[in-house]
């Protein structure tokens, strides 16, 4: 029945959960630990490819390891001067967890519920097959060429495969419209991953409309997509990529709700709240959405008479807070239709705000953008008529553990709703654990890279479900780039390797000694001070080296 | 008998001590230990040593001990080989005492069921670890430890080895070898760790101490006596 030339290994028996078999392999068949492997059963009468992940791996037959009693001493010249031969006499027991098979009905997998007969023979899975099954791309049979498929993203391909062997494509729409949490320790690959993703969605089979909330400077390379072929669609698309520096960020006034001024307010007094909450109401039923704090405090005034001790100290924490500060505006904003755009990435650089402004644009753009898209999906008037996903660096800055930042209500409310609302968001952060469990464990699709904080390999236990013990057991051996993809986008999840950016990374850290050294050398060059006085062209040296 | 007529015809040659002799080794002038007497096994035969009347120069009592590498000259197809072996067991026999002959083996893990014996004497049990080619110049060429496939006879010679012998026949490719192990802890039974670190123990002699094999032979040795305590349930 099954051609023996591709068997690596031969089923011994069940294992100790009721999913998992054992099989052995001799050493020739090198199988690593997250290998897919698939044999064949009976299900209804048709034969059906069934996977299994190899999650253990121990020899069971090998050299003594009395042999290696002196570390200057090689086990295989202990061998060779008693006769043993070291060929061929490892070998291995290896566990295996069985998926299922690919059921195309369903197109998800089935379990066969029923574990591989003793003798059963393996083989490691093809690439095409798994190319197929393991993301959640609906296919209809169990091997297609999944690269002719539009919609999906090459993120990159399995790690214990050879480079670009069995690749990986997620669906777009999948971890777009379910959300997308990319966690992982400073710099293990979150943005460099996260790049390649827009790469891919920026391509022109899927044009989408971003926006980056960055506010560290990291996608600053992204723009090297315009004018690349790679990028260009035949009826001349090409994405665009708009920045969008801090002088243009700005808050309108009106746009702010009671509570974020109240937050931005430093503790405010009962009485004090009580005034202003009841002027702002007022402010926001009138017409006009352009007024500032010189018409809200009239309005105060007008309200509770112009000598009333809390509407002056009102006044003077609103002119410090709100009316010093350039982020807030009686008119400007950002205008939506500026940042959001089929076939457009919008970076909303924010590396020079406070993360205290940072949450606060955040909070008044994902209102507005989501107000935006609920209008637009119940047929009402809408600034944005498509789908729209936003990724944020640093998220737990915006959606805390610890709850104090204003943003966190927005963001709750789109990744439990946004789905809904074509809204989709995407976070990346360091510490998993101090990102609020609800956004978390709403974000349907995981990329988790490597992770060593056990509190924060916790957080993702906890609310990545998708995740096996298994392949969560991995994260602290990974190395950058290499991730394990779960959730919505995935049958199963699965090691990858995520590929090369096709634009140059913006991210890394910097040449600290190369600087330090051309630093170096440039002050060498300067004459100093003393050296100018001794001479009798100084005077003009003596100006340069101020600057 | 027939027997002693033909060890006195070999009693006849000359007779050289080769450890005293240095340099080149000549197999024809080493010290004969005896002549065997019967067989347990393929690689397992018994061998009575010479006594004063058998010969003209008995082997001394550290030439015949326990550990010592001997060879049997073996003319195959034209060629002279040396099928090697060991000294791994010796037994004293006094036929007076047991009046019907003694079966010296004390139970069916038999180690020597020699025949018949007249007088006193003594037993040594050899154990074939392998065999090489005798070439021209009296050197041994093309050691191996595979099995040797030939039958040794009643009344073959057993040779006591000189070191150098010992070496190059432990000696593949620069590389010592003991590659017999398992079949000699077999055939030795409760005293094959014992004969090994023996072997071990003469190989590491005659090696320079710097030589590299010098380790590997450490190795070797603390695995055979691990495995021995193991066995005898002392670890
Ligand atoms: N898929 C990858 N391929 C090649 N190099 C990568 C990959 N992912 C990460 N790297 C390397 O790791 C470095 C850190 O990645 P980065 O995405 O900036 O980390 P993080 O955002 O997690 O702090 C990058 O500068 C890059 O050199
Ligand atoms: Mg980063």
């Amino acid at each position: 029945m099954t051609d023996r030339s591709d068997v690596v290994g031969t089923v011994a028996g069940p294992g100790d959960d009721p999913n998992e078999f054992v099989f052995v392999t001799p050493s020739d068949k090198s199988i690593k630990t997250g290998e897919f492997i698939t044999y064949t059963v009976s299900v209804e009468g048709e034969p059906r490819s069934v996977f299994a992940r190899v999650t253990n791996r121990e020899l069971i037959r090998g050299l003594p390891e009395g042999f290696l009693a002196d570390p200057e001493v090689g086990p295989e010249t202990v061998a060779a001067t008693l006769g043993v031969p070291t060929d061929d006499t490892e070998l291995y027991r290896l566990t295996a967890t069985v998926i299922g098979y690919y059921d195309t009905n369903m197109t998800t997998f089935a379990n066969p519920r029923q574990l591989p007969d003793p003798g059963t023979p393996l083989s490691i899975a093809p690439h095409q097959q798994l190319e197929t099954v393991l993301p959640n791309l609906g296919c209809e049979t169990d091997s297609t060429d999944v690269t002719t498929l539009d919609g999906v993203a090459h993120i990159g391909w399995l790690l214990n495969r050879p480079a670009e062997a069995t690749n990986l494509h997620i669906p777009i729409e999948e971890f777009a419209s379910t959300h997308l949490a990319i966690l992982a320790s400073t710099g293990s690959g979150k943005s460099y991953t996260a790049s390649v993703l827009i790469e891919e969605m920026m391509r022109p089979s899927s044009r989408a409309s971003l926006l980056v909330f960055d506010p560290h400077g990291e996608y600053d390379t992204l723009a090297e997509m315009q004018g690349e072929e790679a990028f260009q669609g035949a009826d001349g698309y090409e994405p665009s990529i708009e920045y969008y520096d801090p002088e243009r960020l700005r808050v309108r006034i009106s746009e702010l709700e009671i509570g974020d001024v109240m937050a931005i307010l430093d503790n405010p007094s009962n009485r004090m709240q009580e005034r202003l909450s009841t002027a702002w109401r007022a402010m926001q039923r009138q017409e006009s959405r352009t007024w500032g704090i010189d018409e809200l405090i009239a309005e105060m005034e007008r309200i509770y008479g112009d000598d009333d001790a809390s509407v002056g100290a009102l006044e003077w924490r609103l002119r410090r807070s709100i009316e010093r500060n350039d982020l807030f505006h009686p008119e400007e904003n950002v205008p939506l239709d500026e940042i959001v755009d089929p076939g457009q990435c919008t970076v909303l650089q924010m590396d020079t705000l406070d993360q205290w402004d940072q949450q606060l644009i955040t909070t008044v753009l994902l209102r507005r953008m989501y107000r935006e898209r609920l209008d637009d999906v119940r047929d009402r008037d809408s600034d944005i008529e498509h789908p729209i996903f936003a990724l944020f660096e640093e998220g737990h800055r915006f959606a805390p553990a610890s709850g104090e930042a204003p943003s966190l209500g927005i963001m709750r409310t789109i990744t439990s709703e946004g789905r809904k609302f074509g809204f989709g968001l995407g976070i990346i952060s360091q510490r998993p654990s101090k990102i609020d469990q609800d956004v978390l464990s709403q974000c349907g699709t995981q990329i988790s890279m490597q992770i060593k904080n056990p509190n924060d390999q916790d957080a993702i236990k906890n609310s990545v479900e998708a995740a096996g013990e298994d392949v969560l057991r991995e994260l602290p051996g990974l190395t950058p780039g290499q991730a394990v993809v779960s959730g919505d986008a995935m049958n199963t999840p699965a090691l990858i390797q995520v590929r090369q950016r096709r634009t140059p990374h913006g991210a890394g850290s910097r040449p600290v000694i190369e600087e330090w050294r051309e630093a170096y050398d440039e002050r060498q060059r300067e004459p100093t001070q003393s050296e100018s006085a001794d001479f009798a062209e100084g005077d003009s040296t003596g100006v340069q080296s101020l600057d | 008998m027939h027997r002693s007529t033909t060890r006195r015809q070999y009693g006849d040659e000359a007779m050289t001590d080769t450890l005293a002799d240095g340099d080149s080794p000549d197999l024809d002038s080493c010290v004969r230990i005896g002549s065997i007497v019967s067989s347990n096994s393929h690689l397992d035969y018994v061998a009575e040593v010479y006594k004063e009347r058998d010969c003209d120069r008995p082997p001394e009592l550290h030439e015949r001990e326990f550990g010592q590498p001997v060879f049997i000259k073996k003319t195959v197809d034209g060629t002279e080989h040396a099928v090697m072996g060991v000294i791994y067991d010796t037994q004293l026999v006094d036929p007076d005492q047991g009046r019907t002959g003694p079966r010296l083996a004390q139970d069916d893990q038999a180690q020597f069921t020699p025949g018949y014996i007249e007088e006193r004497t003594t037993l040594a049990g050899v154990a074939l670890l392998g065999t090489a080619e005798i070439a021209e110049d009296g050197t041994i060429q093309e050691p191996t430890h595979q099995m040797p496939r030939w039958t040794l006879e009643v009344e073959d010679t057993v040779f006591h080895c000189p070191d150098q012998v010992t070496v190059s026949f432990h000696t593949v490719d620069d590389q010592i070898q003991l590659a017999y192990m398992d079949r000699l802890l077999d055939i030795a039974g409760d005293l094959g760790s014992e004969v090994i670190v023996a072997l071990i123990d003469r190989l590491r002699g005659m090696l320079p101490e710097d030589d590299p094999n010098q380790r590997v032979l450490d190795v070797v040795e603390q695995n055979v006596q691990w495995q021995a305590r193991e066995q005898r349930g002392m670890v």
